[in-house]
């Protein structure tokens, strides 16, 4: 195999995910959340490509794919929420929305 | 012969539908004539058949004609088919001839009410029902014919639903005839169990074989069932409170053909019965035990349409004790002048009522003689017949019967022969008191005011519109005429024609069947004689008051069964309530409820509505996951 081992693509993607987890966790932006979702999702297809290079099997790219498909689907639905909840005057803050709390 | 049949089955059919779809696009006098020409339709089915029938060769008067079929599993087979034979003819004619009397008296007797259309979808149902009863040729389509009148019955009882009286009589009549329909249900799952087969001709086949004790259950199931549907003693009660209904049903349902099934019942399924001696036996008895009790109940009531519900009960029980002594053809026959007799009695008696706008106490009534000479006659004829006055219909007929008992002989025969002629003296007394009330003496002051629903037709008309005088007249000539069929020691082709679907096991003799009317007419005469000297000293027949309280109470049985069956069901039912339903499943209902509640309370609190503490929840797990699936690899 050339290039970096694998040690590596798993490293970078242990970061990429530390940092999306700790968006997720700790910003109030919902776009930023977003974004760190996606950050998550994409260490992870980082590590599926990587392994799937590793072994010589195509398996773990296809599942990249798909990955990314479902990745686009839930970044429109969460934009569209976003762009929702701008037009009708709502903080964008997600500690202000609260509507579920029992 | 099989196609005359048919269209007698399904005209009446045709005639309820038609009414109940057509709804009120048609006139409340065109659904009576629709029901009226449908059951004559019938009638007409019915003629064609019986001549079909009669024409045939002896040999092959007995046919099956199957639609389809209905339930096949094995080589058990039940379909919709009819049976044309000697009996199922006669009786085609009875209900559907006397039916469309009736009917077309209906269209007066009703003119005027409200629900007039479903009065006569209800007719035309019952009618269908009982021809699908009397025509069935295998024993289940009879349970379909047999729960089919009982229903008819409950909903024409309860007709008036705006008289609270009306209602419990339509349900106490529904409730104890499901007694009897559930020991017929029973016996007829017995014969399948045993026989393999529901068709009369395969099971009359099989019976034979059987064991004594499944022929004798099978026979009881029956026997419970007709005593249920005929309102003998022990299951009789709802006969009377079933007056409740309007006049022209009482006649057609309780007097002329609803509650003569159990009879027909009796002869359609001799060979079972013949097989099993002791419970036909008792059938006798308990015919003769009803028209003893009937009779004399009859004695004290003051209800006109009361006093000839219970004379139904006791003429019943005389074709009970014909049937169940083995002369079928005897008890067919007093059925048939019965049906005629009885009918006109009610429907003489609707006219009275009709003309004194609802009044039905007889104290109330009086001197109608003047006033309605023609309905007088009819009454008069109508009495005569039932007590067995040569040479009306009732003579023949009942003579007849009795006289089996005589020839019967032994222990039984002669007691029921005793008890069967006494029960002729309380026919005479009862049916003079009544006739003696409603027709002579001084008429009564009537109130002007009119009682209960069948005062909402034009009262004081006289004697009512052509379509309720017609049907009153032709009956009044069969009530003449309709017992000549059979007259003993001259003819018999009535009681021939209908030996041949049943032979019977009794033939009494030309001596003693004279004999018998000789006695039984001295009886009625005495009994007509008593009733005429308490009308003329104006006192009652029973003069002892604890027996007219007795009398007055119907022997009790009402409280009987109240105290046996009503009393302890409702008591345990208390009991249950209060410490079973209350305590035990209300409460647990109500925890369960009230638990959830508070549980939800508690889980509720971890829902804080913030993402972010979801978000680190989540995160949380998964590392917990994470280091538990290593550490236990």
């Amino acid at each position: 195999m050339q290039g970096p081992g694998i040690g590596w693509y798993v490293i970078v993607a242990a970061i990429l995910f530390g940092t999306g987890a700790l968006g997720v966790m700790l910003r109030r932006s919902p776009l930023i959340v977003l974004l760190s979702l996606e950050l998550m999702l994409n260490a992870a297809n980082l590590t599926l490509i990587a392994f799937a290079r590793q072994q010589g099997s195509l398996d773990g790219q296809i599942f990249a794919l798909a990955v990314m498909a479902v990745a686009a689907a839930e970044v429109a639905i969460g934009l569209g929420l976003i762009v929702a909840m701008a037009r009708r005057g709502v903080a964008l803050d997600v500690d202000q929305a609260q509507a579920l709390k029992g | 012969m099989a196609a005359g049949a048919w269209v007698c089955l399904l005209a009446p059919l045709a005639g309820a539908l038609g009414i109940t779809f057509a709804g009120e696009r048609i006139s409340r006098r065109t659904a009576g004539w629709i029901s009226t020409l449908t059951t004559f339709v019938a009638f007409g089915g019915g003629l064609v058949a019986f001549f079909a029938t009669w024409a045939a060769d002896p040999e092959e008067r007995e046919k099956v004609s199957t639609a389809y079929t209905w339930l096949a599993a094995g080589d058990f087979e039940v379909g919709l088919q009819v049976l044309v034979d000697p009996l199922s003819t006669v009786m085609m004619l009875v209900v559907s001839g006397v039916g469309g009397l009736i009917v077309w008296y209906s269209m007066g007797y009703m003119a005027g009410d409200e629900e007039e259309r479903r009065y006569f979808a209800y007719m035309s149902l019952f009618v269908f029902s009982m021809l699908l009863l009397v025509e069935s040729a295998n024993f289940l389509l009879l349970l379909v014919g047999w729960g089919l009148v009982g229903l008819a019955s409950y909903l024409l009882i309860g007709f008036w639903h705006q008289r609270p009286e009306a209602v419990a009589a339509a349900k106490k009549a529904f409730v104890m005839n499901a007694i009897g329909d559930a020991t017929f249900a029973l016996a007829l799952v017995l014969l399948v169990w045993e026989t393999g087969a529901l068709d009369y001709l395969g099971v009359f086949e099989d019976v034979g074989a059987l064991s004594s004790t499944i022929v004798n259950l099978v026979a009881l199931g029956l026997l419970g069932g007709a005593v249920a549907k005929s309102a003998q003693v022990p299951l009789h009660t709802w006969l009377p409170d079933a007056m409740e209904g309007p006049t022209p049903v009482s006649a057609l349902i309780h007097a002329a053909t609803m509650v003569t099934a159990g009879v027909y019942l009796l002869v359609r399924t001799h060979p079972i019965f013949e097989a099993a001696v002791d419970v036909q036996q008792l059938a006798a008895v308990l015919g003769v035990v009803t028209l003893i009790a009937a009779g004399l109940i009859a004695l004290v009531q003051w209800d006109i349409k009361r006093v000839i519900a219970y004379s139904t009960m006791s003429q019943i029980g005389y074709m009970f004790m014909a049937a169940g002594l083995g002369a079928y053809g005897f008890a067919i026959f007093h059925l048939m002048t019965h049906a005629f007799f009885k009918a006109l009695l009610f429907m003489a008696a609707g006219v009275v009522i009709h003309h004194l706008a609802g009044e039905q106490d007889i104290r109330r009534m009086g001197g109608l003689r003047e006033a309605l000479p023609r309905t007088h006659v009819a009454f008069l004829v109508g009495t005569l017949a039932l007590v067995g006055i040569p040479p009306l219909a009732g003579f023949w007929s009942k003579d007849a019967a009795i006289s089996s008992a005589l020839e019967t002989g032994g222990a039984l025969g002669w007691t029921l022969y005793v008890a069967a002629l006494a029960g002729v003296a309380l026919t005479g007394a009862y049916a003079f008191r009544l006739y003696y009330a409603v027709f002579h003496g001084p008429a009564h002051e009537r109130t002007p005011e009119p009682h209960g629903p069948e005062a909402a037709h034009e009262a004081g008309h006289g004697e009512g519109p052509l379509s309720m005088l017609v049907p009153v007249g032709i009956l009044t000539v069969l009530s003449a005429v309709g017992g000549l069929v059979s007259i003993p020691g001259v003819w018999h082709p009535f009681t021939h024609w209908v030996g041949e679907s049943a032979e019977a096991v009794v033939e009494p003799s030309t001596a003693q069947d004279y004999f018998t009317s000789a006695l039984s007419v001295a009886l009625g005469l005495t009994g007509l004689y008593l009733a005429r000297r308490a009308f003329a000293a104006d006192r009652q027949l029973v003069t002892s008051p604890s027996a007219w309280q007795v009398l007055e109470h119907k022997l009790y049985v009402d409280e009987l069964y109240d105290a046996l069956f009503y009393g302890p069901a409702a008591a345990v039912s208390d009991v249950l309530r209060r410490d079973v339903e209350v305590p035990v499943i209300e409460r647990s209902m109500d925890e369960i409820g009230s638990g959830t509640i508070q549980a939800g309370g508690g889980v509720a609190r971890a829902q804080s509505g913030l993402l972010r503490t979801y978000a680190i929840a989540i995160a949380f797990a998964v590392c917990v996951l994470v280091v538990v699936f290593v550490a236990v690899r």
